[in-house]
């Protein structure tokens, strides 16, 4: 049998019996998931699509699917949503921009060798895929760090409706600090698992520092990092405010009917 | 009153120096990478004028229509005994960019330069790279200022426990050149330790909660390694493709597991650690809480996080791909034999990770129960 057959099956069983009913739809979602990357994978294929218009709508989808269908369709997951929107946006914006000036598009000095056998002038523009990997490798620990912190921020709202916008806000900087650490650790080890091979490459070969400080795949991944960990930092402040935002304006209208 | 406008001074004065040392090294860095031209060996030139000669409209064998540019570059160099002196480049590049790029107006550019019998004739050169440490430099700044900023205190902790990282995996690599007779997955190994024993405490400080966190962490970490090599060595590896790390020459299933091992670290740690902090809120607020109740607000905590942690590493793995996938499809490839080429290792990278993560759930839970339950009978 196939590797990846038994892993997944040991996933599953194991989301089954820790997760139960939870396990079973967080299972399901990562399948959603790889389905939804694919296919948009699939139509950046074609050289009339816009690889950034169709990276944004494989995040919306995503994001609908990480927060909507893990966790129930709440004020929460609402305002979670939107803040995962507007960063992705900004982030997207940015990084289009870091790729282009960079230009740590396309592929290294090392992949190029192997890929004598395919064409190169496939017609797709691969600055924009180069961003929107870089997005989509970001868009899962984004949307982490949004319902992490609207949930708590929902609960103090409940316990202390009296609270003020400032006060609610600064509470969802602080959850959103003391998760910034972990997270970026959890993106640096992800990301570090995955270029290892490159970096044992880069060592035993003896490039000298100022070859791997230019070298187009090294800073790739290091913008690629830096990337993550500046939406990451970004999500925090905007998911807080909105939050804030949102639930005092929802007090102040009740209030309004209630007179 | 006196005291407070003290603290305040002090405090003040401490912000000032420290941003004072920060706008420092931001100058002192950005100065540096634009003016370290002469460091380098390689000859480096800056364009200073562009002009595109020739655009011809090319369809490869497999009907993907591109446009072929050339670009004639007047630049100048700066640095080596040419310094100063102006040089003609010429560049290729396509419309899709997938290993070359247009230049423009100041962008610096490895070359070089031909050899010219003639001295009077101007000089000729071709392009080799592009100088990008300027870049890589202001984008760290870019991050370094956002998580300042959002995360005072605790984004300087990331940003020091990031950079301690970085330097110790670079070192665990150097120590295995060195000696290769000793296996990476062990050197790495002992990193994992070193590793979780340094994030942890840099971010959550010496406390019972880190120390739970740290357990924790290293038994799901290695258990999960141990599940992963006993599938591999059971299915022998069918259907991993290594085809992709087919650079390394040699070694590629040891660094595989070695960067599955990493991988899975960063988020078993994320695990353990909402786990011990959130059991030890629940003791912290009532000290006399039962196991029984510990039990299940940890389980629900768990089911919480396991679906979204999954997808973090889900989709850091898997989005790397998307060129290369790209790039087989528009070469006619089956989709099968793309996914399988350029996917397997991922996509068994984000599996062992999603069993790292569910396993660290129970787990994490009963180390901080058992390091509370230790905490009882001491008090």
């Amino acid at each position: 049998m196939n590797v990846l057959v038994w892993l997944a099956a040991i996933l599953f069983i194991l989301m089954v019996l820790i997760g139960g009913k939870n396990g079973i739809r967080s299972f399901i979602s990562l399948f959603i998931n790889f389905g939804v990357l694919l296919l948009t994978v699939l139509f950046m294929a074609s050289p009339k699509a816009n690889p950034i218009i169709l990276t944004l709508i494989g995040c919306t989808v995503i994001s609908c699917i990480n927060l909507f269908f893990i966790n129930k369709v709440n004020s929460k997951t609402t305002t979670a949503f939107i803040s995962t929107m507007i960063t992705i946006v900004i982030l997207l914006i940015f990084i289009n921009i870091v790729t282009e000036t960079a230009m740590i598009q396309g592929f290294g000095e090392f992949e190029i060798e192997e890929l004598h056998i395919f064409s190169l002038y496939i017609g797709v523009d691969f600055v924009k895929i180069a961003s929107s990997v870089i997005i989509m490798s970001t868009i899962g620990a984004i949307t982490d760090i949004a319902i992490s912190i609207t949930s708590p921020m929902g609960e103090l709202f409940n316990h202390h409706p009296s609270i003020s916008r400032k006060e609610l806000f600064l509470s969802g900087l602080g959850i959103g600090r003391d998760i910034l650490g972990t997270t970026t650790n959890t993106l640096f080890f992800a990301f570090v698992g995955g270029y290892l091979g490159l970096l044992l490459w880069f060592k035993e070969l003896s490039y000298s520092v100022g070859d791997i400080v230019n070298s187009k795949v090294f800073i790739a991944e290091i913008i690629t990092i830096l990337c993550a960990g500046i939406g990451v930092a970004l999500i925090i402040p905007i998911a807080s405010w909105i939050n804030a935002y949102y639930l005092v304006k929802k007090r102040n209208k009740g209030e309004k009917v209630a007179l | 009153m006196n005291v407070i406008v003290n603290k305040f001074k002090k405090f003040h004065y401490k912000q000032l120096i420290f941003y004072t040392i920060i706008a420092l090294c931001l100058i002192a860095s950005v100065v540096f990478v634009t003016h370290n031209q002469s460091l380098y060996n390689r000859p480096i030139a800056e364009v200073i004028e562009t002009h595109l000669e020739d655009t011809t409209e090319m369809i490869d064998i497999h009907n993907n229509k591109d446009f072929l540019f050339t670009q004639r570059i007047i630049a100048k160099l700066k640095n080596g005994e040419e310094n100063g002196q102006l040089i003609h480049l010429t560049n290729k590049y396509s419309s899709s960019g997938a290993y070359d790029q247009e230049y423009y107006v100041g962008n610096e550019l490895f070359i070089s330069i031909d050899k010219n019998a003639d001295v009077n004739t101007d000089l000729t050169g071709t392009i080799k790279d592009v100088k990008r440490d300027k870049y890589v430099v202001i984008i760290a700044w870019i991050f370094i200022f956002t998580l300042l900023i959002v995360g005072k205190k605790q984004g300087l902790l990331s940003i020091i426990s990031l950079a301690v990282n970085a330097v110790l995996l670079s070192f665990a690599l150097d120590v295995y050149l060195k000696n290769s007779d000793i296996s990476l997955l062990v050197i790495c190994s002992i990193g994992v330790i070193i590793f979780t024993v340094i994030s942890l405490l840099l971010v959550n400080g010496f406390n019972e909660k880190t120390y739970a966190a740290i357990v924790a962490t290293l038994i799901g970490t290695f258990i999960t390694l141990f599940i992963t090599y006993f599938v591999m060595w059971l299915t022998s590896e069918n259907g991993l493709r290594y085809e992709g790390m087919q650079f390394l020459t040699r070694r590629y299933q040891m660094v595989f597991m070695t960067g599955l091992l990493l991988g899975s670290l960063g988020a078993v740690m994320d695990v353990a650690i909402t786990m011990s902090a959130s059991i030890f809120a629940l003791y912290e607020k009532n000290n006399n809480i039962p196991v029984k109740a510990l039990k299940t607000s940890g389980m629900e905590i768990g089911k919480d996080i396991m679906g979204t942690m999954t997808s973090i590493l889900f989709f850091v793995y898997i989005s790397g791909s998307i060129p290369m996938l790209i790039l087989f499809l528009k070469n006619a490839s089956l989709l099968g034999y793309t996914l399988s080429m350029n996917l397997s290792l991922e996509l068994a990278r984000a599996l062992a990770g999603g069993i790292g993560i569910v396993l660290t759930i129970p787990i994490g839970l009963y180390t901080s129960i058992f390091f509370i339950n230790r905490k009882r009978t001491r008090v």
